[in-house]
C-alpha cells in the first residue's frame, strides 16, 4: 500500500436518535438522556472507543436537565473521543425547509457547539433523511461544514447515484466530499458487524479507499453495546488491522490526505419516501408559515431597533427559530410520526409564530409611528373615522409594509368598506369592497391594489363619505363576463361542466395554454397500496376519479379583482376553490378549502400542456432544479414549472405556485402532452410503517378541514427567465396592512429601507448579529441561476452601501458594523471566526 | 456567432499629480468654498463613508464630484452604463493622497486639493482601439528590452520616463509571447480591414515580427543546440539578479554564474557548451544594439509556463504571419522541432545543464504521481498534448508527434485533462484551504492556452469532449475574472457556453490608458466587503473596474484585497493584458 492509499475501515460508534417518531418528544428526550449516559459509560470502559452524535438540540436537553453529564460530555469532546457532527439543530428533512431555514439550522447549532465545546462541526451528517436537495453542498459549506454523510436513497431506490465516497456538486458549483452509507447506520450484534466488515473490506479493495462502518443500536437511541465493542476489539486483536475506532471527521481527514479517483454527481440525491413530500399537510403548512413570518418579523424588528431604538427581539426570535428547526426533524416534517406528536408540533410552532407575531407587530407599530399621517382638522381617534360614525370628512390612513426586497403591486385587505382609495401621492388606487368574514356591521372590507417599495412601506388613504357619491376613478385592467375573467396578463375561461379552466390565454401574444384541454380538474389518486412514507413507490398515477362539479359562479367583478368560485365533490368530500385574478397580477390565485374524507388518497390538481421537449423546473432551497418529466413524485418548494415547445415553435410554460405544498409530479400524459400536477393532499394513516396494520380506529394525515392556496401562471421562454420566483415570493411573503392613526411624524408616507440594484438577488435575512454586537446581518441569494456581478446594496439606516458579485444560485451573507463597513461572512455571521 | 459587440469611446481618467505649492495649481482651489455634499439619500453604494465627504463640485458636463478624507468620488447620474455611474479616485495612482480638502471644476476637468498636493483630473473619451494603441506606445517606449516586454522598474515613483534600461523578469519569455499574440492579431485585423500594404498594417507587422523574434531568440540563445528554451537573457552591463540560474556566454562556452540557486544546485562555475549558432535574424535583436554573443547572460530553469505561452504564440504567429514571412515561419518550425525533440528525448521534461529536469518543466507520468505533480498533472497533461498538436499543426508533420500524442492518449493523459477540479478540490481539503487559496492565478492563463489550443486543433469528437470538459473544470475560478483574454477563447472552444459581453466591455472600457504602477487605495473602501477565506486569504466580494484596483498581469487574483500593484508601486508594466484581449476579440469578430 503506498502512502496515498488508505483502505481502513473506520468504525463509527453512534446511536441514531429520533426525538419524535413513533413516540412524542418527551420520550425522545428521555431516549437522548439514556443514550448519552450509556455512551459515556462505554467511553469510560473502553479506552479506544469513540462516540459520534449529531443534533445540537439533544445536547441542549442534556445541558438543561443534567449539567454534570453535560460536563462529562464536554471533557470527552475535548479529548476527541466524543465527536459532535452535523452543525444543525436536528437531522432535518433535507427537501422541505427553505434555504433560510438551513442557514438557521447552522447558525444556532454551530454557535452553540462553539460556545459549549469550543469547536464547530465540520462534517454534515444526515444519515436517515429522506433525500437531499441539490443545494445542500452550498448550504452545508456556508454553515461551516466541509464533508457530508448520508444514506438515503439506497441503491435499490437510486442505482445511478455514486456509492461510498463521491464528489457532490451543487448548482452554484460548490463541491462537497460525500459519503453514502451503503446499507445501515446502525449495525449491532456480532453477526451483523462481521458481515458488514467483510462487505466493506471488499468495497475498500474495489474502490481503493477507506470506508466507514456505522454501528450501535439506533432509531430509538441506544448506541454501541458492550458486546459490539468487545467483539470489535476481539476482531482487531485477531488481526483485522484495517479496523479502527474512529469518527466521520477522522475518516474524511484520512481520505483527504489520500489520493483517490472518485465519481462526481451533479444532481440532487433522490428518491426515498416520496409520500413524505405531501403527507400531513398541517405540519408542512405550519413550517412554511413560520419560516415566512419569522423572516418578516426579524426584518421589521431590526429596522425598528436601528431606526427607533426598539428593543431587539433577537433572543426571542432565536428561540422561535429553534422551535422551527426542531420541527424540521425528518420524521416530523415528513409527516410520518404518530398523530399525537403533531399536537406537540402544532403547539411549539404556535409558540414560534406567536413570537414572530409579537415582534412584527411591535416593530410595525413603532415604524408606523414615525410616518407623518397628520391631517389638519382631525382631532378624534381614527377608530371613529374607520367606523363611519364621525369625521367622515377625513380619509383614514392604512400603512402597508412589504417585507420583500423588491417592490410589489399587490392586493391588500383593510377592514371596513371604502368609497375611494388613494396612495400617498394622491394617485387613485383600484379597489373594491368585498365580503368580510364578519357577520355584523357592514359585512364589507376594502380590497385595494397597493404599490409598496422594496422592504418598505406605503401609506394609502381610504375614504368613506356617506353623503358623497364617489366614482371609483382608478383605471383597471380587470374584467369579468360570465365565467370569463381577465386582466392585462391573462384571460381565463372556466368550463361549466367540469369546473376547470378551458381557456388560459397569455395576453402577451394571445396564446391559449389550455389548447382544448380542461385544466385544473381536481383528481383523486388511489394510494392504498403503500404506507405513510410510500416506501418503494415513486409514482402516484392510479386515478380513482375526477371530482364532480357541484357549482360554479362568478362571485366578484370589480376594479381590483374578479373571483370565480367552484365547488367540487367526491363521495363525502368537497373542495371549494376561489379563482382570484387581481389587477396587474401575473398569477391567478386559487384559494382552497377542502373537507377531506377520502382515505388512502392523494388529491392532485393537473395542468396539461401540449408541446415537445418538456422540461420541468422546481424550486429547491435557495435555488431551482430541472428534472426529467418522467412522472416521478418530486419534492419542491413554492413553485414548479413545466415548459414545452408549443406547436407555434415558441417555448411556453405554466407554473404552479403555493403557500404550503411541497409535492408535484410531471408525467407525459399523451402524444405531445405533458401534465404538471401539484399534490394538494395526501390522506394516509399516520406513522404507518410498511403497512402492517392490525385493526384500529386509524387517524389519517389529511382528514377533515384543509385550507391552502395555489397559483397559476403562464409565460414564454424558460422558467428561470419568467419571473416565477418573484411571484412565488409574493405568494409567501405577503404585505401587512396596518390601520394607522393620525399623527405627525418625521418620515414620509412611503419609503424603502433597503435597495438592491439587481432584481434576481433576493434578501432572506435582515437581522442583528447573534453576538450582541449590534452589527447587522444581510443575507441574499441569486434566484434566476445567472452569474450576476456588481449588485449594489444600500441601506441608509445602517449607513451601509456596498457591492457584491453573485455567482449563479449563490447565497451570500454580509455583516455590517456600526460604521457601515462590511465583511462577507457565512451563516455563522463571523462569530466563530476569531 | 452573435453580432459583434460594438465598443464605443468611453470616459477614461487622466490624472496629473502636483506637489504642494506647485504654481500650476490654481489659486482659487485654495480659496474657494467647497460645500460638503448632502448624500443622505444617495441611491448607490459610495466608496467612502458618507460622513467622510467634505467637499463637492460639478464639472461642466453635469458630473458631480465628492471629495472625502478617504478619496474622491465621481458621480455621473446621466451615465448610460451602470458601471460608469460611480467612479473612485484614490492615491497613489490618481491622487497625491486620499485626504481631499477642496474641489474646483476648471478647464473642463477637476482640480482636487489634498493634504500633500493636488491632482488635475480629466475624463477623456477614448475608443477601445485608441486605448490599445496608447498602451502599445507606452510599452514600446518604456517597457521594451531587446524586444522583450514584461515590466520596468522606475527610478522615480510615478514617473514613467524614469524607467531603467535594464531589468528582467522570470517570465520575460512568457509575457512577451502573450504580447506577441496580441500584436499578431492586430496585424491580422489591419491586414483584413485596411489591406496588406497599408502603413498601419505594415507597422503592426513590424511590431509583431519583432516580438516573435524576441520569443524565438530564447529558443536559441543558450547555444546548447539541444532545443533548450531559456527564460530570458541579459546583455553586458545589465545587472544579474540573485534569482535563479544564469549562464554567461563566452567563446562558445557558458559559465554558470554564482547565485544562491546555482550554489544550492551545485553548478556555480560550471562550464557548458554554448557553441550552437544563434540564427542571424534573431541575434540582430542584440547585435544591432552593439552586443556580440560573448557576454550574453541567459537564464535557465525554464518552466512549463514559459513553454506553454511560447507554443501558443507559435500557433497564432504561424497561422497569421507564416505565409507573409516564410523565413520567420521556418524559424518557428525549427525552434519548435528543437524544443519538442528535447522534451520527448528527455522523457517529457525540459532538462537543464545538470542533466536533470528544471524545477517546473515536467510533463511525465512519474511527475504526475509525485507530491507536487499530482495537482499539476491535469494542466500539464493538457499542455504536453497541446504542444504535440501544435507541432503537427505548425510543421505539417505527423511522425513522432503523432506517435507520442497517441501514446500519451493511451496512457490516459486526455482523461487527466478533465480532472483539474477534482484534484484542486482534494488538495484544498487536505491543506484545509479554500480551493481559491491554493491557486496560482497564472495557471488561468496557462490553462486557457493549453485547453484553447487543444480544442481548436483537435478534431476527434471523443477527445474534444474531454478537452472541453477539462476546460470547463477551470471556470469556477476563471469566470470570476470576467477577463476577455480568458472568456473569448473559452467561448471559441466551447460555443454552447455563455459569456458576459457586458462585463467584458466594462473590463476593456475601464482599463487605464497607462500601465504605470503606483498602487490604489482599495483596502478599507466603504463599498467593498472583505471576505476572509479559510486559511486567511482576504478577497473582496466584488471585482471593481480595472481602473480602481491594482494592476497585474495574467497572474494574480483580481479580487484579492490589496492596494499594491503586482509589480510593486514603482514600475511600468507591459500592455499585453489589454492588447492581447482586445485584438483577439477584434480578430475573432467578438468586438466591433
Amino acid at each position: 500500500m503506498d502512502k496515498y492509499t488508505n483502505k481502513s475501515i473506520h468504525l463509527i460508534g453512534n446511536a441514531h436518535l429520533d426525538p419524535i417518531w413513533l413516540w412524542r418528544w418527551q420520550e425522545g428526550c428521555s431516549e437522548v438522556m439514556q443514550t448519552f449516559r450509556s455512551a459515556l459509560d462505554r467511553l469510560n470502559e473502553y479506552d479506544d472507543f469513540v462516540f459520534t452524535c449529531s443534533s445540537a438540540s439533544y445536547y441542549r436537553w442534556v445541558e438543561e436537565i443534567d449539567p454534570d453529564m453535560f460536563n462529562e460530555i464536554r471533557t470527552r469532546v475535548k479529548q476527541g473521543r466524543w465527536v459532535p457532527v452535523n452543525g444543525w439543530w436536528v437531522q432535518p428533512d433535507c427537501n422541505i425547509p427553505s434555504g433560510e431555514s438551513f442557514a438557521r439550522q447552522a447558525l444556532y447549532s454551530q454557535l452553540y457547539y462553539h460556545e459549549k465545546f469550543g469547536r464547530i462541526c465540520e462534517t454534515g451528517y444526515n444519515v436517515d433523511s429522506f433525500g437531499h436537495n441539490w443545494n445542500l453542498p452550498q448550504l452545508l459549506t456556508k454553515g461551516g461544514m466541509r464533508t457530508y454523510v448520508m444514506m438515503r436513497p439506497d441503491t435499490s431506490e437510486n442505482p445511478d447515484m455514486p456509492q461510498d465516497l463521491f464528489w457532490w456538486d451543487g448548482p452554484d458549483g460548490t463541491r462537497m466530499l460525500t459519503y453514502r452509507i451503503q446499507r445501515s447506520y446502525a449495525r449491532t450484534g456480532t453477526h451483523a458487524i462481521d458481515e458488514e466488515v467483510k462487505y466493506l473490506d471488499g468495497r475498500a479493495d474495489e474502490k481503493n479507499h477507506g470506508m466507514m462502518l456505522f454501528y450501535g443500536v439506533g432509531n430509538h437511541g441506544g448506541g454501541p453495546t458492550r458486546g459490539d465493542i468487545e467483539h470489535i476489539i476481539s476482531k482487531m486483536d485477531g488481526g483485522f488491522q484495517q479496523l479502527k475506532f474512529s469518527s466521520p471527521d477522522d475518516y474524511f481527514d484520512e481520505m483527504c490526505a489520500a489520493r483517490f479517483d472518485i465519481p462526481a454527481w451533479s444532481e440532487d440525491l433522490q428518491h426515498h419516501a416520496s409520500g413524505c413530500y405531501s403527507a400531513t399537510s398541517m405540519v408542512k403548512q405550519l413550517n412554511r408559515k413560520a419560516e415566512n413570518w419569522l423572516q418578516a418579523a426579524e426584518k421589521w424588528n431590526t429596522l425598528a431597533v436601528k431606526r427607533d431604538g426598539l428593543a431587539a427581539a433577537t433572543e426571542e426570535l432565536a428561540k422561535a427559530w429553534k422551535d422551527v428547526c426542531f420541527n424540521q426533524f425528518h420524521d416530523i416534517l415528513c409527516g410520518c410520526s404518530i398523530m399525537e406528536a403533531y399536537e406537540d408540533v402544532r403547539d411549539s410552532m404556535g409558540h414560534a409564530m406567536t413570537i414572530a407575531a409579537r415582534a412584527e407587530n411591535n416593530a410595525l407599530i413603532k415604524l408606523a409611528g414615525k410616518v407623518d399621517t397628520w391631517v389638519d382638522g382631525v382631532s378624534d381617534p381614527v377608530a371613529l373615522v374607520r367606523h363611519g360614525r364621525n369625521h367622515q370628512d377625513f380619509p383614514r390612513p392604512v400603512i402597508v409594509f412589504n417585507p420583500l426586497s423588491f417592490p410589489v403591486n399587490v392586493p391588500v385587505r383593510a377592514s371596513q368598506p371604502s368609497q375611494r382609495v388613494t396612495s400617498h401621492d394622491g394617485t387613485e388606487a383600484a379597489f373594491q369592497n368585498v365580503r368580510s368574514s364578519r357577520s355584523n356591521d357592514t359585512h364589507l372590507d376594502t380590497l385595494f391594489m397597493a404599490k409598496v417599495p422594496a422592504m418598505g412601506y406605503a401609506t394609502y388613504w381610504l375614504e368613506f363619505r356617506e353623503w358623497d357619491d364617489f366614482e371609483n376613478e382608478a383605471v383597471s385592467d380587470v374584467k369579468a363576463d360570465g365565467l370569463t375573467i381577465e386582466n392585462e396578463h391573462m384571460r381565463v375561461v372556466f368550463d361549466e361542466q367540469a369546473g376547470g379552466i378551458k381557456s388560459l390565454i397569455g395576453k402577451a401574444d394571445g396564446y391559449d395554454y389550455a389548447q382544448g384541454k380542461i385544466l385544473a380538474v381536481p383528481t383523486v389518486i388511489d394510494d392504498h397500496k403503500t404506507d405513510t412514507w410510500a416506501h418503494k413507490i415513486f409514482k402516484f398515477h392510479d386515478i380513482k376519479g375526477a371530482m364532480k362539479l357541484e357549482s360554479i359562479e362568478l362571485i366578484e367583478s370589480g376594479p381590483a379583482r374578479a373571483l370565480v368560485r367552484t365547488k367540487h365533490v367526491f363521495n363525502e368530500s368537497c373542495l371549494i376553490q376561489e379563482f382570484i385574478l387581481a389587477s396587474g397580477q401575473k398569477t391567478l390565485r386559487v384559494k382552497c378549502k377542502a373537507i377531506w374524507q377520502e382515505r388512502f388518497t392523494l388529491l392532485k390538481m393537473p395542468f396539461a400542456l401540449g408541446g415537445g421537449d418538456p422540461v420541468s423546473t422546481y424550486e429547491i432551497p435557495g435555488a431551482y432544479i430541472k428534472r426529467p418529466c418522467d412522472g416521478d413524485e418530486e419534492p419542491a418548494q413554492a413553485w414548479a414549472d413545466l415548459t414545452v415547445t408549443a406547436a407555434d415553435g415558441t417555448r411556453r410554460g405554466l407554473s404552479l405556485l403555493n403557500d404550503s405544498k411541497y409535492s408535484y409530479d410531471c408525467p407525459v400524459t399523451g402524444d405531445g402532452e405533458t401534465t404538471l400536477r401539484i399534490t394538494l393532499l395526501r390522506n394516509v394513516i399516520f406513522a404507518d410503517h410498511y403497512s402492517f396494520r392490525p385493526p384500529a380506529n386509524f387517524n389519517f394525515t389529511d382528514e377533515g378541514l384543509q385550507r391552502f392556496e395555489y397559483g397559476i401562471r403562464v409565460h414564454t421562454g424558460e422558467a428561470e427567465d419568467s419571473g416565477v420566483m418573484y411571484d412565488a415570493a409574493m405568494f409567501n411573503g405577503r404585505p401587512v396592512a396596518l390601520a394607522e392613526g393620525y399623527h405627525k411624524g418625521s418620515e414620509p408616507q412611503s419609503g424603502s429601507f433597503l435597495t438592491v440594484t439587481k432584481p434576481n438577488i433576493l434578501v432572506t435575512a435582515f437581522k442583528l448579529c447573534e453576538d450582541g454586537s449590534g452589527d447587522t446581518i444581510i443575507r441574499a441569494y441569486e434566484c434566476e441561476g445567472k452569474n450576476t456581478p456588481r449588485v449594489g446594496f444600500v441601506c441608509n439606516l445602517i449607513e451601509a452601501g456596498f457591492w457584491a458579485d453573485f455567482g449563479k444560485h449563490e447565497v451570500k451573507t454580509f455583516r455590517i458594523d456600526k460604521d457601515g463597513f462590511v465583511k462577507e461572512t457565512d451563516f455563522l455571521e463571523g462569530v466563530v471566526e476569531e | 456567432m452573435k453580432e459583434p459587440y460594438v465598443l464605443t469611446a468611453r470616459p477614461c481618467r487622466f490624472c496629473g499629480i502636483y506637489g504642494a505649492g506647485d504654481p500650476q495649481i490654481p489659486a482659487e482651489l485654495y480659496s474657494g468654498q467647497s460645500e460638503a455634499p448632502d448624500l443622505s439619500g444617495f441611491p448607490l453604494p459610495l466608496p467612502s463613508k458618507k460622513s467622510d465627504y467634505t467637499c463637492s463640485a460639478v464639472t461642466d458636463d453635469g458630473v458631480m464630484w465628492y471629495g472625502a478624507s478617504t478619496g474622491l468620488t465621481r458621480y455621473d447620474p446621466a451615465a448610460d452604463r451602470g458601471d460608469d455611474l460611480i467612479m473612485y479616485f484614490s492615491a497613489d495612482r490618481d491622487l497625491p493622497d486620499n485626504n481631499v480638502r477642496a474641489l474646483l471644476a476648471k478647464d473642463g476637468g477637476l482640480w482636487a486639493l489634498t493634504e500633500t498636493g493636488a491632482a488635475f483630473i480629466e475624463m477623456k473619451m477614448i475608443g477601445a482601439e485608441e486605448k490599445a494603441l496608447m498602451l502599445l506606445e507606452e510599452t514600446l517606449k518604456y517597457v521594451d528590452r531587446h524586444g522583450m516586454v514584461s515590466q520596468k522598474h522606475l527610478e522615480i515613483p510615478g514617473d514613467v520616463a524614469s524607467a531603467v534600461k535594464y531589468g528582467h523578469s522570470d517570465n520575460d519569455g512568457g509575457f512577451t509571447a502573450e504580447f506577441c499574440i496580441g500584436e499578431m492579431y492586430r496585424y491580422a485585423v489591419y491586414k483584413r480591414e485596411k489591406g496588406t500594404d497599408h502603413p498601419d498594417t505594415l507597422a503592426a507587422k513590424k511590431v509583431a515580427a519583432r516580438a516573435l523574434e524576441a520569443c524565438l531568440l530564447l529558443f536559441h540563445i543558450s547555444g546548447r543546440g539541444d532545443g533548450f528554451l531559456a527564460r530570458s537573457y541579459l546583455c553586458p552591463g545589465e545587472p544579474v539578479p540573485d534569482d535563479g540560474l544564469f549562464f554567461r556566454k563566452e567563446g562558445g562556452k557558458a559559465t554558470c554564474i554564482e547565485t544562491r540557486q546555482s550554489k544550492r544546485v551545485g553548478i556555480a562555475g560550471k562550464v557548458i557548451d554554448a557553441s550552437a549558432p544563434v540564427p542571424d535574424r534573431l541575434a540582430k535583436l542584440y547585435r544591432d544594439a552593439g552586443y556580440s554573443d560573448d557576454g550574453i547572460v541567459y537564464k535557465g530553469d525554464t518552466s512549463s509556463d514559459e513553454t506553454t505561452l511560447h507554443i501558443m504564440n507559435m500557433i497564432v504567429s504561424h497561422d497569421i504571419i507564416g505565409e507573409d514571412d516564410p523565413e520567420l515561419d521556418e524559424l518557428i518550425k525549427i525552434s519548435l522541432r528543437g524544443l519538442m525533440n528535447h522534451i520527448l528525448d528527455h522523457g517529457y521534461e525540459l532538462h537543464d545543464c545538470t542533466g536533470k529536469p528544471t524545477t517546473w518543466a515536467k510533463w511525465s507520468g512519474q511527475y504526475f504521481v509525485s507530491e507536487v505533480g499530482y495537482v499539476d498533472a491535469c494542466l500539464n497533461a493538457a499542455e504536453i498534448l497541446m504542444y504535440l498538436k501544435a507541432a503537427m499543426h505548425i510543421t505539417g508533420e505527423q511522425g513522432r508527434w503523432r506517435e507520442e500524442y497517441d501514446k500519451l492518449i493511451a496512457m490516459g493523459y486526455a482523461d487527466l485533462t478533465e480532472k483539474h477540479f477534482d484534484r484542486q478540490h482534494q488538495a484544498g481539503l487536505s491543506l484545509c484551504v479554500e480551493p481559491v487559496e491554493d491557486i496560482m492565478f497564472g495557471d488561468h492563463a496557462l490553462a486557457t492556452k493549453a485547453y484553447f489550443g487543444l480544442c481548436m486543433l483537435e478534431k476527434d469528437e471523443g477527445l474534444l469532449k474531454k478537452y472541453r470538459n477539462g476546460y470547463k473544470s477551470w471556470r469556477t475560478t476563471i469566470r470570476r475574472e470576467y477577463n476577455p483574454g480568458y472568456d473569448l477563447p473559452f467561448k471559441l472552444a466551447c460555443p454552447d457556453e455563455e459569456i458576459d459581453m457586458e462585463m467584458m466591455a466594462t473590463w476593456l472600457y475601464r482599463t487605464n490608458v497607462s500601465r504605470l504602477a503606483s498602487g490604489v487605495s482599495f483596502m478599507g473602501r466603504h463599498d467593498t466587503p472583505v471576505q476572509k477565506q479559510r486559511a486567511g486569504k482576504l478577497e473582496s466580494s466584488w471585482m471593481p473596474p480595472s481602473d480602481e484596483r491594482f494592476i497585474s498581469k495574467y497572474d494574480r487574483d483580481p479580487v484579492e484585497y490589496r492596494n499594491v500593484d503586482s509589480g510593486g508601486m514603482t514600475c511600468v508594466e507591459s500592455c499585453y493584458v489589454y492588447t492581447h484581449a482586445y485584438w483577439m476579440g477584434r480578430y475573432y469578430g467578438f468586438f466591433n
